[in-house]
Parts: C-alpha cells; sequence; structure tokens
C-alpha cells in the first residue's frame, strides 16, 4: 500500500511540475500549414516562405517590411538600359556550411532557374534570363533578352535565393543558405527548430536564439495553446473573430496589417451567362462588398478599390466606376435577357474560412437581382482540378468562385486567357505587354492605371476584399513586420523586450 | 486450438489482401491530382507534368498495386511525396505518439470501466447504478473534440497544470511524455469508457440471472468469489468482443484527438497526407491502422478461445 502510494505521489508530482519558463532567446511561433518540404526553388507553397524565406535563405534583393527594394546579398547594382544588370556582392557572407558566398553562387542558381531540368515552378519569370556572367568573385552580370521593368522584382522573388551548389541535395529537408537562422530540426508534422546562425554577415541579427514553428492547424486549438503560454505568436492561425476578445486581454498584442492578398470572386467567362459582359457587370453592381467584410472578417481587412493589392505602388482605387448598385444590376441583367435572373453555383474550399463565409453573403445579395446561387463546398484538392483547372482539365468547371490570391504583381493573371478565370481580351493582353516592357516609371504608372480602370469596365472578376494580415503575440515580442507585402515571417529583427 | 489457432491466422490473411486492395483503389478514386496539390496554384502546368512523371503517377494502376502490395510485404511502404522520406519510417515515428496514447486510452478504459461496470452491476436499480448510468451517459452525450476543449480550458488555460497540446517526443522523459498525452488520452476514452461501463454492467446483469450462480450462492460460496469468480469471467465474452472492437475505434478516434490537441501522430500524418495527396502515405498509414485492427479482432477471437472451450472446438 506504501508502495502504491508512493508511486501515486511521484506521478502527481510528475504531473504538476511546473512548465519551465520560457527563455527569453527562445519564440514558438504556431503556424498552421506545415510545409510540403523546405526547397524555395521547386515549390511556390507560402508555407515554406514562411519558414525558410528571409530566416533560412536570402536573395540579392529583398522586400522590405514597407513592400520596398532594397539591397541584399548584392550591396548595389547598375543597370543603364533594364536590359544589362551588373550586381556587386556583399563580401564576407558566409553559407551555413562556413564557405564564403561567390558570384560564382548567384550564377549556378539563376542558370539553375533559367534551365528547364530543373523544373523550377517560376520558370516563366527567368525566361527573359539571356546570359549570367562571372566578373569576378564579387561581381556579376546579368544579361536580358528584352527589357523587363520588374525584373528586379524577379531577383527578389523567393525562387530566387542564394544557395550553395553543394547543398543542392538537401534543399528540400535541410537548406543551407546565408539567412539568420539555420534549420536545426523537423520533427515531421509537429515543429521546425531554427537556431541563430552566429555568423550571420549583419551583426547584432538576429535577436532570438531558437525559433519553434508549431504546426497547429485548428483555430481552437491555437487560440488555447496561445492563452496557456504554449506558444508565443500565432502566425497564420487565428480567425477575425477573436480580435476583438484579444485586443481586451492584456496578455496579447494583436498585429493587424495589410497583404497582397486579395480575395477575389472569380467567374468562368468561357461560360454562359458570364460571357456576357453585362452579366458580369450586374454581379458586380449587386454585391455590396461593406457588408461582405462586415460578415464575413468582422469588419477587419480592406475593401479594395482596383483588382491590385493597396501595397503595389501603381494601386488606384477605381471603385467609383461600379459601385453598390442594385437596380443597376437588375436592369442589366434584363437587357442581357435575364429579367428573371438565372441559377448558378458557387464552389468554393472550406479549407479557406473567408471563402465559404464570404460566398454566403454574396448568396443573399445576389438573390436579391434574381440570380438564385447556391453553395458548394469542394476540398481543396478538388477545387485546384475542377476551378483552377490545371491539367489535365482541359476547361474549368465552375460557375462562380471565391479565392483569396496572394501573389504581388499578379495582373498578368488578367492577361493569361488560359488562366481560370478564361478572359481572353485582346486590348488588355497588349497593354500589359507594354507595361513589361515599359521602363519609364510614370509611363509604366499610366499602363497600370489604364489597365485597372479597364478590368472595372470589363468586370471579368468582381475584387471583394484585401485579406487582413492577422498576428497576435504574447506582451512583449517586438520586431514583427506589420504588414506582409511579400509572403514572408521574417524573424530577424524579432526579439522580446527587455 | 492449434487448428483453431492456425484458420484464423488464414483469415486474418486473406483479409488483409482485401483491406490492401480496398485501400489502395479507394485512395486512386479520390479526385485531385497529388501533382497539382503539391505545387499549388501557382505551378506551371510542365512542372505538374513533370512531378506526375517522377512519381510514376503515369503508370497503370494494377501494376503500380503490384509493385505497392510486393514491397509493403516487405515492410517497405514506399516514400512520401511531401516530406521525401521513407513511409514505413515516418509511420514508426508517429507510432511513438499514437500507441502510447491509443493504451493510455484503452488503460483508462478498461480500468474505469470495468469496476464501475461491476458496481453498478451489484447496485442495480440502487443508487450506484442510477449515479454510474448517469455518469455514463454523459460520457456518451459529450463527442471527444469537445471533452478535449473542455478539458483544455479547464487544466491549461484556467489552472495551467498541463499544455494545451503538443508533444516534445519521449528525449523529454517520461513524466513529461506521459502528461503531455494524459488529456488527450482522456478526451479520447471518454467515449469509449462509456460504452464499455454499460455492456460491462449488463453482461454481468445477464449473468448473475443464470442457474449456477444461483448454485453458487446456495452452496454458500462468498458473494465476492460468486461475482468475480464465477459471474464475471463468463460475462468477459461480450465484453472482451466489445473492448476488442474498441480498441480500434480508439486508434481511428485518435484522428480527431490530435488535432485538438496537435499531436503529431498516425492520425495527423494521415489527415495531412490527404490533403496534401500525399497517396503512399494514405496507403502506408490506412494499411497499418487495418492490419493492427485485423490482428487485434484476430487475437480476441484467440481469446474468446482460451476463456470459453466450446469455441475453440465448433
Amino acid at each position: 500500500m506504501t508502495l502504491l502510494r508512493d508511486f501515486a505521489s511521484t506521478l502527481l508530482a510528475l504531473l504538476l511540475a511546473a512548465a519551465p519558463a520560457a527563455a527569453q532567446g527562445a519564440l514558438t511561433v504556431q503556424v498552421s500549414t506545415e510545409p510540403p518540404g523546405l526547397d524555395l526553388t521547386t515549390n511556390p507553397s507560402s508555407a515554406i516562405a514562411g519558414v525558410v524565406f528571409y530566416n533560412v535563405q536570402e536573395g540579392l534583393v529583398k522586400v522590405d517590411k514597407h513592400g520596398k527594394l532594397v539591397p541584399w546579398l548584392a550591396e548595389r547594382w547598375y543597370t543603364t538600359d533594364s536590359k544589362n544588370y551588373t550586381f556587386f556582392l556583399r563580401q564576407g557572407v558566409r553559407f551555413h556550411n562556413g564557405r564564403e558566398l561567390r558570384a560564382a553562387d548567384v550564377k549556378f542558381a539563376l542558370d539553375r532557374a533559367v534551365n528547364p531540368e530543373t523544373k523550377h515552378p517560376y520558370r516563366v519569370q527567368y525566361e527573359n534570363i539571356q546570359d549570367v556572367i562571372v566578373k569576378d568573385d564579387y561581381t556579376i552580370s546579368v544579361t536580358l533578352k528584352r527589357v523587363e521593368a520588374n525584373f528586379l522584382w524577379t531577383v527578389a522573388r523567393q525562387g530566387s535565393v542564394i544557395y550553395p551548389r553543394e547543398a543542392l541535395d538537401t534543399l528540400k529537408t535541410q537548406p543551407i543558405g546565408t539567412g539568420p537562422f539555420t534549420v536545426a530540426d523537423w520533427v515531421r508534422g509537429d515543429r521546425i527548430v531554427l537556431v541563430k546562425n552566429k555568423d550571420y554577415w549583419q551583426k547584432g541579427l538576429p535577436r532570438l536564439d531558437k525559433v519553434t514553428y508549431r504546426f497547429i492547424p485548428d483555430p481552437n486549438s491555437a487560440l488555447a495553446a496561445l492563452k496557456s503560454g504554449d506558444i508565443d505568436v500565432s502566425a497564420f492561425g487565428l480567425g477575425p473573430e477573436n480580435v476583438d476578445d484579444l485586443k481586451k486581454d492584456g496578455q496579447f498584442q494583436v498585429i493587424l496589417g495589410d497583404t497582397t492578398n486579395d480575395v477575389t470572386l472569380s467567374m468562368n467567362n468561357s461560360k454562359k451567362p458570364y460571357s456576357d459582359k453585362r452579366v458580369r457587370l450586374a454581379i458586380t453592381h449587386a454585391i455590396d462588398k461593406e457588408e461582405v467584410l462586415k460578415g464575413a472578417m468582422f469588419g477587419y481587412g480592406k475593401i479594395l478599390g482596383s483588382n491590385v493589392d493597396p501595397l503595389n505602388p501603381y494601386y488606384v482605387d477605381v471603385s467609383k466606376r461600379e459601385p453598390y448598385d442594385p437596380a443597376k444590376a437588375k436592369k442589366l441583367l434584363a437587357d442581357a435577357g435575364y429579367p428573371n435572373g438565372f441559377e448558378a453555383t458557387f464552389k468554393v474550399a472550406p479549407q479557406y474560412y473567408y471563402t465559404v463565409r464570404s460566398a454566403e453573403i454574396i448568396v443573399n445579395q445576389l438573390a436579391k437581382v434574381g440570380i438564385r446561387a447556391k453553395i458548394q463546398q469542394v476540398e481543396w484538392g478538388q477545387w485546384l482540378a475542377q476551378v483552377f483547372c490545371l491539367k489535365p482539365c482541359e476547361n474549368p468547371d465552375y460557375d462562380m468562385s471565391i479565392i483569396g490570391h496572394a501573389e504581388a504583381w499578379d495582373i498578368g493573371n488578367f492577361a493569361n486567357p488560359k488562366y481560370y478565370f478564361r478572359w481572353d481580351n485582346a486590348d488588355f493582353q497588349k497593354l500589359f505587354k507594354e507595361s513589361e516592357v515599359t521602363v519609364d516609371d510614370r509611363k509604366r504608372r499610366e499602363q497600370y492605371v489604364r489597365m485597372q480602370q479597364m478590368l472595372a469596365d470589363e468586370a471579368p472578376a468582381v475584387w471583394l476584399y484585401m485579406h487582413p494580415r492577422l498576428v497576435v503575440t504574447k506582451k512583449g515580442v517586438s520586431g514583427i513586420w506589420k504588414d506582409l507585402p511579400i509572403p514572408s515571417l521574417d524573424l530577424s529583427e524579432v526579439g522580446w523586450q527587455k | 486450438m492449434r487448428r483453431y489457432v492456425l484458420r484464423r491466422v488464414a483469415s486474418t490473411a486473406v483479409t488483409l489482401l482485401f483491406v490492401s486492395l480496398l485501400v489502395f483503389v479507394v485512395v486512386r478514386v479520390l479526385p485531385g491530382d497529388p501533382a497539382l496539390v503539391m505545387l499549388g496554384i501557382e505551378a506551371s502546368p510542365q512542372a505538374v507534368a513533370a512531378l506526375r512523371e517522377s512519381l510514376g503517377l503515369n503508370r497503370p494502376v494494377p501494376v503500380q498495386y503490384i509493385q505497392w502490395v510486393g514491397r509493403a510485404a516487405r515492410g517497405d511502404l514506399g516514400r512520401s511525396i511531401q516530406y521525401d522520406v521513407p513511409v514505413a519510417g515516418l509511420v514508426l515515428s508517429r507510432l511513438s505518439v499514437t500507441l502510447p496514447l491509443t493504451l493510455m486510452a484503452a488503460g483508462f478504459m478498461v480500468l474505469a470501466a470495468v469496476p464501475l461496470g461491476v458496481f453498478a452491476a451489484t447496485y442495480h436499480r440502487r443508487w450506484g447504478d442510477y449515479v454510474t448510468m448517469t455518469l455514463s451517459q454523459l460520457g456518451i452525450a459529450v463527442p471527444g473534440f469537445w471533452a478535449g476543449l473542455l478539458l483544455i480550458l479547464l487544466f491549461s488555460v484556467k489552472l495551467g497544470w498541463f499544455q494545451a497540446g503538443g508533444f516534445d517526443g519521449w528525449g523529454q522523459g517520461v513524466g513529461g511524455a506521459f502528461k503531455s498525452l494524459l488529456l488527450p488520452a482522456v478526451a479520447l476514452g471518454l467515449f469509449q469508457f462509456a460504452v464499455l461501463a454499460r455492456t460491462t454492467r449488463s453482461a454481468l446483469l445477464e449473468v448473475l440471472r443464470e442457474e449456477y450462480v444461483k448454485t453458487a450462492r446456495a452452496k454458500g460460496v462468498a458473494e465476492r468469489g460468486v461475482l468475480f469468480r464465477h459471474a464475471l469471467r463468463n460475462a468477459m465474452i461480450p465484453i472482451l468482443t466489445v473492448a476488442g472492437l474498441q480498441l480500434g475505434q480508439l486508434m481511428a478516434g485518435s484522428i480527431i484527438l490530435e488535432s485538438v490537441f496537435y499531436l503529431p501522430g498516425l492520425g495527423r500524418l494521415a489527415l495531412g497526407a490527404i490533403s496534401a495527396r500525399d497517396l503512399p502515405v494514405v496507403q502506408g498509414v490506412v494499411l497499418f491502422v487495418a492490419t493492427v485492427i485485423v490482428t487485434i479482432n484476430a487475437a480476441v477471437d484467440v481469446l474468446y478461445g482460451v476463456l470459453d472451450p466450446r469455441i475453440r472446438y465448433e
């Protein structure tokens, strides 16, 4: 009996042992999705970027927290014609394996991106590269086939990170780069641990010694983990419904910011009645975006003013061209031959909660002008196959859908008639092509304004709202970006306030 | 007895073959292209085609099946598309969470349910019976994931005694590992505990009405002896049947609770693999779990034979 009592008391002591206090140099971050591998150069997933981009691997140019391009591994560059670029590398930058970064590494990474054998997911963006020449160990020049206004953006993208060629085989499991952290451990399905790179080229950074990413997909569990102190930061997990409650709680700080994620109502332009501009405009006029944002996002986020995200320097608000006007919507429908409306289906993926919530509100709004829409929830894999329609799918199988388009500088999607919108407009395509080779900033801005106006007048898709950046941290965590001009979770300057 | 066991083993093997075929076909019928899901919406069609090729998804389906079964029989379940590591290793590493979790839940279930069921049966239609049955009714009515959230709210958020989830591995020490699995195990076992308590009670009540129990009592055997030596042993057949089935259900039920408590177990591995269309992992996990359940059922059948000699001579 004594033995039993001893056992019970030992057990109780073990169970009630106080949790160790969080080390000040350590941070636990919750993310909802586990990255599918860690290779930025073969997979465009933003879950990979959230861990690796800027933390483990970096590029020649960086998009900073304000969305500006700043010199990074290249300390400067010059071009006179936007066709020939010369980059001067920072000296003394070392990879995690101790070897110094040289121009040959940059050539290797760019050549590999251009090479069709590599299957780089962004290869299209590098197709314009004609030649990469190493001038000396710290100087490299890139020659393009034709002028490209956005080339520096290409160099700043997540697919353009620089890695040592000898570590190519481990890019997917143990990526090596020049970043402030190294990958220490990856327990599949549970966590990824990054530790401080003591030889990081930016003196004094990073501020943290250790970062643990925990994969917690369920928002309720994420909230409980935050409240019980198991995690310090919830980066991409909590819904807007928790914001008010958390804002009131003195233990936490809520960071709300802008993103490049435009939540868009897409229409299948290749299918009747959506092939008729009047119908598309009617749908646009029938939607009260204010109400959608309030209902789906508790008012957090921003109503968009065009099909470009507000972090883009050429963004203009053209929403006056298509205001909420149900009477006009009804008239347009009647003109198009649908005085009594029509039946429609929204295909949405519940994996992204905001898509279903937004659709529910929009269905009611459309009903007021006679469009009888219903919601069909499909699993993400099916959504990609049926709505987004990559091969082997030939024609997209949907009427309308809703999804966030998170990529920056993605107006080109409207110039692609094979994109799932299936919008084929020669004028727009011509204008976009011109903008790609226009280097003069004023002229390019004019082209972008014109494109945004065209998209408002033609209404191939309805812009709804910008999905907010929503990060919740324990009080005392500082240095997290407010806005998200590029999908990344830069932790280099994050730390605990003393 | 040997022939009985051999027969059971043979039928288990046939069942497993069917299971493997079913798993393979069902996974193939799932809509959604794994290459597409992996690369996401910004990938080019060329990249998708290249990935399909390298994953072997272009080969004829029967060829894929035969290759898969052949390798699975040798313990090679293929390579995870998503993680690029062997599936068998993944399953084994996840088992270090799911197995103790399931066993702890089963332990909680049996240790709480059988005594409580016996208690209720001995207090039939008196206060003890009513209290026990009310408790078990509650256990049946509360879904596991909700019970899990309530436990987290009370013990993690309010009292701060346990972490809200996660599992840092056995490297942290047995105490720590045990502690991180305790709340999920209780939440997981709650429903099955309630079912088993009711089963135990009714099975025992049935046996207590038998003539031989009356005889034992008439012979002057002490009530404790009647209960445990004569009645409970005979009541064990239905209890064992239910408990065996429940063990399988616990393993399957861990999928939900592993998500609530974000434990890196088999269930979450399967769930993640399904949404990522990581076919080798889905197949591997389902085949593994099915094998375990079929084996448990076979073991239960063999145990019947041990408990009741009539069964093995049939």
